[in-house]
């Protein structure tokens, strides 16, 4: 046989391999250097590595290392191999995953590094003022805790779309794009426990005015609400990666002003609905609430995404005037999940994967911050805290 | 199988492409569609178009009275949205029906699809084929295209469609993952630069971006005009000509660096031993390939690094579809059989 036909069978074989889901029995020459090096890595570990990894987590346990277990529900093996390139190129800080059958990942996260704390993410929103403060210091239990308020409605708000393209890349991804895939994502993650409503705010690429989101929010009843953007810089910046988590109040700094500017744009907003917003910021139980979960979702994604990008810059949880989160009257938040004017974190947002995980972070910020609240407060409760705010 | 059976089956190679959808059987049918495809709104639309679904052209003139789907917008079907995998069941029918299939012939089918949808919807869009077909293999566009130019080994493709631009080494083997690249500055970006340009310099008149579009497809080109490009457009309802030279070149420019950039960077990736080979061999397919002046402007870009040599491939439209048909042509009756 010729050299040509040889070729022309061993494509013919692949395609036909590819098609009935046969892993692909040989490779071309091109690559051979790379599969030299790691024969292995693109395949999930075996049951020897799976028994190698459950010994060391023994030893982990037994040295009493101060570890959490983090479940990633529903990583296949396109997930574990995207965790295996990571923990690769990391070698120094190489991420711990414990593989166990049905294809579930298990992270062991370590705890969040101490620079969450240092940038002010606690920083009280100076919004409590007078009686309200008051009646706080006086509590000493959050007031969510206090009135019983269960969530069951989550409203996921993924920005921009249609002709409002949001921050785009270099090579054209667009943040509207993204972040519609990361809110279906995120959607059907939280969706598979089956105690919440989840519901989106677009559902496709549309224009979907800041107004007609915080409505849709309030006819739905909506117990929290997740406002997801992307960042972007300008080009002088380079390659800046950061993760950033807002919950409304007065501004931290310029840069969070500018940031609002932008993303309040063409809100549809008249002055008159404004000044009727503004009178609401001393909404302590929202403000309050609203903190907590900006917590809980930014610490779980910056840890994790760290591991993606060791470059990857803590912006921290913090206070910004964004017209959104103003109106919607729930503890709500606005996540800038990535930064797409980074080369190389606009090449990972285009892998589904990739998006996947940023879901599946954001996912368990906000089921932790859901669990510290029936800790905190597990006797029965009845209303829902949209309910409780229509009472009041 | 027996051979007389082999003998017997009419094979179909389509490109569903984001802009373009065609077929390529082997009783001798070409048929090209726009990859638009429509369902009446209502029963009174039902009534006044007389059909249950309308494609391509057709689509997009009675568009008003259509529930209208472009199914790869941006080069993958959108998930969750039942209507876009309808629409490809629909597309991928209507193509089988303008290849002339005979009642009794048994069919095997290759359809190429973009690169990024072959990654993210391979299931929905097998799913739609089989439909329509027992026998059928999914395989991405360039890879197709290749497969028609004999291109297999120490080549590259780029593919310029309208969704994407796909990028895939071929080394004598299917092109596995980090074999490709895809990015989404293609021809639609192309066009929503020339539609800004244009209302920027002449907010007066009125364009869209249907016609932007067949300006494009009728005068693109990179580099130096060969003369100056002159259309009309409405101005207060009065037919007006402009020059649009300028803004046509900078508009099918934009999407260059970023093309060369990745041509660089995926060959950088290579094995240094062939990486002089696939440089010398990068073929450039697609609606996008039609650009005027489009392989010297990408030879001059390159020279800056290695010299690349960059060939446009002569018939874009069907070089997609007609490879996928070789393929399906070529495959042996031993994997034909359990497909």
């Amino acid at each position: 046989m010729s050299g040509n036909s040889e070729i022309k069978l061993t494509v013919l074989r692949g395609v036909y391999e590819d098609n009935v889901g046969i892993p692909r029995s040989s490779h071309g020459k091109g690559r051979s250097r790379f599969l030299a090096a790691s024969p292995d890595s693109r395949q999930r570990p075996g049951y020897k590595g799976k028994a190698v990894l459950l010994v060391l987590l023994g030893l982990v346990a037994l040295l009493g290392i101060n570890f959490r277990l983090v479940k990633v529900d529903g990583a296949g093996p396109a997930a574990m191999q995207l965790l295996e390139k990571q923990s690769l190129k990391f070698p120094l800080e190489p991420v711990p995953v414990l593989a166990v059958p049905g294809d579930d990942l298990i992270l062991l996260d370590s705890d969040p590094p101490a620079s969450l704390e240092s940038v002010g993410a606690l920083k009280d929103a100076g919004l409590t003022a007078g009686h309200y403060d008051a009646m706080l210091s006086g509590l000493g239990m959050p007031m969510a805790d206090l009135f019983n308020l269960e969530v069951q409605t989550i409203v996921i708000d993924p920005g921009h779309g249609g002709r409002d393209p949001g921050a785009t890349g270099h090579r054209g991804l667009k943040e509207k794009d993204v972040v519609l895939d990361i809110a279906r994502r995120l959607r059907d993650k939280l969706a598979i426990s089956g105690k919440y409503r989840i519901l989106l705010t677009r559902e496709e690429d549309r224009k979907v005015f800041l107004k007609e989101r915080v409505a849709f929010a309030k006819q739905n009843r909506a117990d929290l609400f997740i406002s997801i953007h992307i960042n972007s810089v300008p080009a002088e910046a380079g390659s800046l990666n950061y993760v950033e988590t807002y919950y409304f109040g007065a501004h931290t700094d310029q840069r969070s002003l500018d940031l609002a500017e932008k993303e309040n744009h063409d809100s549809d907003y008249a002055m008159g609905d404004f000044r009727e917003v503004i009178a609401r910021i001393g909404d302590t139980l929202k403000t309050e609430e609203s903190r907590e979960l900006a917590g809980s979702i930014h610490k779980r994604l910056y840890s994790n995404l760290k591991r993606r990008d060791r470059d990857l810059v803590d912006a921290g949880f913090k206070t910004g005037p964004f017209m959104v989160l103003l109106g919607v009257e729930v503890p709500s938040v606005l996540v800038e999940v990535s930064c797409i004017s980074s080369n190389a974190e606009e090449a990972r947002l285009n892998i589904p994967e990739y998006r996947d995980s940023i879901a599946d972070f954001l996912k368990t910020g906000i089921v932790e911050y859901l669990e510290q609240r029936t800790y905190r407060n597990p006797i029965e409760r009845g209303k829902t805290q949209h309910v409780a705010k229509q009472e009041r | 199988m027996s051979p007389s059976k082999k003998d017997s089956m009419l094979y179909i190679g389509i490109d569903l492409g984001t802009s373009r959808s065609v077929v390529s059987a082997s009783n001798g049918n070409r048929k090209w569609v726009d990859s638009y495809i429509g369902w009446p709104k209502d029963f009174v639309a039902k009534k006044m178009l007389g059909k249950r679904v309308l494609f391509g052209s057709e689509a997009l003139e009675h568009r008003l009275a259509l529930n209208l789907s472009r199914p790869l917008q941006n080069g993958v079907l959108k998930e969750g949205t039942e209507r876009d995998e309808a629409a490809v069941q629909e597309l991928i029918g209507h193509l089988i029906e303008l290849a002339d299939v005979g009642q009794d012939n048994e069919i095997c089918v290759a359809v190429g699809v973009p690169a990024e949808a072959l990654k993210v919807n391979k299931t929905a869009i097998k799913n739609a084929i089989s439909q329509h077909a027992k026998k059928l293999m999914v395989v991405s566009e360039p890879f197709s295209v290749a497969y028609g130019l004999g291109a297999l080994d120490n080549a590259m493709i780029v593919d310029i469609g309208a969704g994407t631009v796909d990028f895939c080494i071929m080394h004598g083997t299917v092109p596995m993952e980090e074999d490709q690249r895809s990015i989404l500055l293609a021809g639609d970006y192309v066009d929503e630069q020339l539609l800004k340009l244009l209302c920027e310099k002449h907010p007066e008149a009125n364009f869209s971006l249907n016609m932007v579009r067949r300006f494009k497809e009728k005068h693109g080109f990179v580099g130096e005009p060969k003369r100056r490009i002159k259309i009309e457009a409405p101005v207060d309802g009065k037919f007006t000509q402009f020059d649009i030279t300028e803004e046509m070149r900078k508009a099918c420019e934009s999407p260059m660096p970023a093309i060369v950039e990745t041509v660089v960077d995926l060959i950088a990736s290579f094995d240094p031993e062939f990486q002089e080979n696939v440089r010398k061999n990068i073929i450039v397919a697609g609606g996008g390939s039609q650009l005027s002046g489009l392989d010297s402007y990408l030879n001059e870009a390159t020279k800056q690094f290695e010299p690349c040599t960059f060939t446009c491939i002569n018939d874009p439209l069907y070089a997609g579809a007609d490879g996928a048909l070789a393929l399906a042509s070529d495959m042996p009756e031993e994997f034909l059989e359990k497909l």
